[in-house]
């Protein structure tokens, strides 16, 4: 900065344009703010949760198999590139505890050192019989180290002591499967416990797990390619750890944050570069008169330049530091806790290479723009800059081509348009503030409603049943489901997981539902909304899982059969589906594989009341109504609308300042012609329309441009925010009804701040001031 | 009762710590349908009373009445439909709106007039009709100083007020703006009143109102205005 007098001069011209320099600090501040902060919380994520995957000894692949021989386990050992294997038992265990809360049964050797738990209180002893629990679990149970716990295990209920409490990194984002939305730790948890507490249940350690460890970098592909020859037929299926539900999830947090970070803080940098534009030309063409005389003084082209460029610099800088601040804290600090990860450390991390950029991007919108502005000026010599300006020009518009339609409008109009058109940097400007705006709210909106739209495109277009029976297919088959004679409409369908080889090699661990090939109760459709028939002969995928998996319909993939080989299969048709990603077969073509198709459930639509009896056989495991069902999705909206609001305050901001701004620089500019008017005769009202008018102007073409915006920023939302969710981000007009009504209403509210400050300054005074 | 009649009328600025007495009681009156000028150097309180008159000043004392108005005791909103129907405008820099043609600039008073004359019209008069298409970046300052006239005039207003309509012109441009506001005014019979620094300009109005530190030195009638060709300056 230019020490001295000049220093001063900067001080003092901005507090004279204080409203201009406040507005561009606000915008650097926002676009800083927005950029780091989001930024960090997937910096943050990342971090820790590596910190916690390394920390656990987190394996690098699972193998499921059931009852690994010495020689399974061994034949892994030899792989190249595996360090370590151990055996577990891991399932989904029942417990005694309310909403039916299932909990994951991790029983370890007692040797092992792979997928530890990270205790939070208590221990977790090797020789006991003792479990660690699920600390977020034990909370919303109100459990405690001391407490006992009772789960199901092989039909036979076992109570065991807590005697710690932790987290896991295979939980770290801890839902049931990939059905469920979000993590809801009043139904689902996990424990650990050691392979020695099997024994009450199964008389003897049972394993179906091998957890491998692999070196770095090893090559994972060719490992699980020798994995599946070593197991052969027994082999159920191989999760790499990338896939596995919990690290897949916190890895598409990451994602969608990295996605926001880059798309989100644009608008605001445009916008602090337009504003600082603005401001720097009207402050230097209304000191034209002063540089000159600083040029006559003798001061240099260099240090003027310099002087003129520091505005920018010292905004810039303290924008951007105040960025981090508030970056770092509103939006690092409260969204982080919300991503409902259960790491076992939140510790802040700050990007600070990406913070670089950002300040670096905002010196460039506020000192570059500032520099450019100055430079124009630095040609003339101080006579020219002494002398008065040339009156500035009018100027004809495209609409007076028109000489019918100019003709008729009236004078005040003619004003207004010739005036938007005359200086059309400010028009850009409070255009992009307006579409700015519109985007980030129709986005918001757009977003929830999508989320919110899930559950209704699932329990009311796709599934239409009353009940889901989940039946135990140990206990009872197909025949014997229809004998049943229920009275009601029936549907049974097989869900697993079933291991898949890609055509590019990789093997995959995916969904799989078999069901009926008259589907009454699930009605598939195509992404264009046509109804999809259950083939006889290849598969249904989902889009977004072929998208994920880069396959297309007419592509063949092979599957795992129980206790054989792979089997190669078509994808014949690509169906649409929000949630419940997956693959979808007709029991025909599973049985012509040579497989049996033994429900797991039943979808059931009764005609009276449900059959209670039926209910209480004891090959029903479970059972949930729809409502249930479509409520568990609807429910935890909380960081959704946490965002929606931060994102309509930030359109609003966006909308305010600038157009505050515009419209200020509209008033100043004019003030000699609007003192006119007003001697003429005009109404304060008037004068103010010829003002303000422009900004309604500004605002139709901003929601014009701002719907496609919006669009385009649910799209980027919606595509990052789960793998296991199709959405489209789709608007629909009630969100574009409000986002436009609650732009019009910003408008309207700033047109009258506006107004007010316009009164205050008194017109026919400027004009006086002259002679 | 005459037509514009000022009563004791004082005017008082605080600059600072001082009060300055910008008109300091001041009183006489004007015939409808005169031309008058008012004479005197700067800070003499000629554009003081010029602001008053034309309702874009309020005293601080006395009474102000135009055309049966009291504009002394009106709102702000009075005042601004005072200015709107009754007062036309001369300004020494034209001030015309840089975005409109001559022809909208005159145009503007048919918007907020009852009953405004017509802009094409009036520009033929002030010979301006092959001009009337141009902005005013386009005309030269006795044209622009005709167009101002044009739109003072184009509001049918009953007082025409000038402020130093010949100040940034040269003598013989001057010249022909006086004539045709003098012109102009009798044909309408409007009440015209000039403020001006520029002595030889008093020869040809019928009331001149000399003023000096705020009061009114000398009140003249001309019985016989000189023309404007009879006048040096």
């Amino acid at each position: 900065m230019v020490r001295g007098a000049l220093f001063k001069k900067l001080l003092r011209d901005m507090n004279k344009s204080k409203a201009q320099f406040i507005s561009i600090f606000i915008m650097a501040t926002l676009a800083t703010s927005i950029m780091t902060g989001l930024d960090s919380i997937w910096f943050t994520v990342e971090n820790n949760a590596n910190a916690m995957y390394q920390s656990t000894n987190m394996s690098d692949l699972w193998v499921t198999v059931m009852n690994p021989s010495e020689q399974n386990f061994w034949g892994i050992k030899q792989i190249d590139g595996v360090t370590h294997v151990e055996k577990r038992f891991s399932m989904d265990v029942d417990t005694n505890l309310p909403k039916k809360a299932t909990l994951h049964l991790y029983a370890l050797d007692e040797g092992s050192i792979l997928d530890q738990p990270v205790l939070q209180e208590g221990r977790f002893s090797k020789s006991s019989k003792g479990v660690v629990l699920d600390s977020s679990f034990a909370k919303a149970h109100n459990l405690k180290v001391g407490d006992s716990i009772s789960i199901k295990l092989n039909d036979v209920w076992i109570r065991l002591p807590i005697e710690g409490l932790a987290l896991s990194s295979e939980q770290v984002y801890s839902v049931k499967n990939t059905a469920s939305v979000f993590p809801d730790p009043s139904t689902y948890g996990f424990l650990m416990t050691h392979t020695s507490v099997l024994e009450k249940a199964y008389g003897q350690k049972i394993y179906n797990q091998i957890s491998v460890k692999t070196e770095p970098g090893a090559n994972l592909v060719s490992i699980v390619q020798k994995v599946d020859k070593v197991i052969g037929n027994k082999l159920i299926g191989i999760t790499l750890q990338e896939n596995s539900v919990s690290v897949n999830s916190v890895n598409g947090r990451i994602q969608q944050f990295k996605a926001l970070a880059l798309v989100f803080p644009l608008l605001f940098f445009l916008v602090t570069a337009l504003i600082t534009q603005s401001t720097m030309v009207r402050l230097i063409e209304s000191q034209r008169t002063q540089i000159g005389i600083l040029k006559a003084l003798g001061y240099s082209k260099l240090s003027i330049l310099w002087h003129y460029t520091s505005y920018g610099i010292m905004i810039g800088v303290l924008g951007s530091l105040a960025g981090l601040m508030v970056g770092v804290n509103v939006f690092g600090k409260t969204l982080v806790p919300r991503l409902k990860l259960m790491l076992s450390s939140f510790s802040f991390h700050i990007n600070f290479r990406n913070f670089l950029i950002a300040s670096l991007l905002i010196l460039i919108c506020t000192g570059g723009i500032s520099f450019h502005a100055c430079w124009k000026l630095q040609g003339d010599t101080p006579a020219v800059l002494l002398r008065e300006k040339n009156p500035q020009k009018g100027n004809r518009i495209f609409m007076e081509l028109i000489p019918s339609f100019w003709g008729k409008i009236k004078f005040s109009s003619k004003l207004i348009a010739r005036n938007t058109m005359k200086n059309k940097v400010r028009l850009i400007m409070s255009i992009i503030g307006v579409t700015g705006c519109v985007g980030v709210i129709l986005a918001a909106l757009t977003v929830r409603t999508t989320l919110v739209g899930i559950s209704d495109q699932l329990y009311g277009d796709t599934f239409t049943y009353e009940q889901k029976v989940l039946v135990d297919s140990t206990k009872t088959n197909s025949y014997y489901l229809r004998s049943l004679g229920l009275n009601g409409i029936t549907q049974q369908i097989q869900e697993s997981a079933i291991e898949i080889i890609l055509p590019s090699g990789e093997h995959k661990m995916e969904p799989i539902t078999v069901t009926t090939k008259d589907s009454p109760m699930i009605h598939m459709k195509d992404p264009e909304g046509e109804p999809v028939a259950m083939p006889d002969n290849g598969i249904l995928m989902t889009r977004k899982l072929g998208k994920i998996l880069g396959v297309e319909q007419g592509d063949i993939i092979q599957i795992k059969r129980s206790g054989k080989g792979y089997t190669p299969v078509q994808i014949v048709g690509v169906i649409f589906m929000t949630s419940n990603q997956g693959i979808y077969m007709s029991d025909t073509f599973w049985e012509s594989l040579g497989e049996t198709f033994s429900p797991t459930g039943l979808l059931i639509k009764w005609n009276g009341t449900p059959n209670q009896r039926f209910l209480a056989r004891d090959f029903v495991v479970d059972s949930a109504t729809r409502e249930s069902l479509q409520t568990g999705l609807d429910s935890n909206m909380e960081v959704i609308n946490f965002a929606v609001v931060a994102l309509i305050l930030m359109g609003a901001s966006l909308a305010f300042v600038v157009l505050y701004n515009t419209s200020i620089l509209n008033f100043v500019e004019r003030i000699r012609d609007l003192a006119t008017l007003r001697v003429l005769g005009f109404h304060y009202e008037e004068i103010h329309k010829l003002v303000l008018v422009e900004n309604y102007f500004s605002v139709v073409l901003g929601i014009v441009l701002g719907t496609p915006v919006g669009r385009f920023m649910s799209w980027v939302i919606t595509s990052t925010l789960d793998d296991n969710m199709d959405l489209t981000g789709n608007l629909v007009l009630p969100d574009v009804l409000i986002t436009v009504i609650t732009t019009l209403c910003f408008a309207w509210l700033i047109n009258r701040v506006v107004a007010k400050k316009m009164q205050e300054i008194d017109m026919l005074e400027a004009l006086k001031s002259v002679e | 009762m005459e037509f514009i009649t000022f009563e004791n009328v004082e005017r008082e600025y605080h600059i600072g710590d001082a009060t300055i007495k910008a008109v300091n009681g001041i009183s006489f009156q004007l015939k409808r349908g005169s031309f008058n000028v008012v004479l005197g150097q700067s800070g003499a309180g000629k554009t003081t009373v010029l602001n008053l008159l034309g309702g874009m000043d309020l005293p601080t004392a006395g009474r102000i009445s135009v055309n049966g108005y009291e504009i002394s005791s009106m709102s702000e909103r009075q005042l601004t439909n005072y200015r709107r129907a009754q007062v036309g405008f001369v300004f020494q820099f034209y001030n015309l709106v840089p975005n409109l043609t001559a022809l909208e600039n005159v145009q503007l008073a048919e918007e907020i007039c009852a009953d405004p004359l017509d802009a094409r019209e009036i520009l033929e008069r002030v010979g301006l009709e092959k001009r009337m298409h141009n902005f005013p970046s386009q005309l030269s300052g006795g044209e622009q100083q005709r167009v101002s006239i044009a739109r003072a005039l184009a509001k049918n207003p009953q007082i025409v007020l000038c402020d130093e309509p010949t100040g940034a012109l040269d003598s013989e441009t001057g010249r022909k703006v006086l004539r045709l506001i003098r012109d102009i005014g009798r044909d309408l019979g409007k009440t015209i009143i000039i403020v001006t620094h520029n002595a030889p300009i008093a020869e040809m109005a019928q009331t001149v109102l000399h003023m000096r530190d705020g009061k009114i030195a000398e009140m003249k009638f001309n019985e016989h205005p000189k023309d404007v060709e009879e006048i040096l300056w």
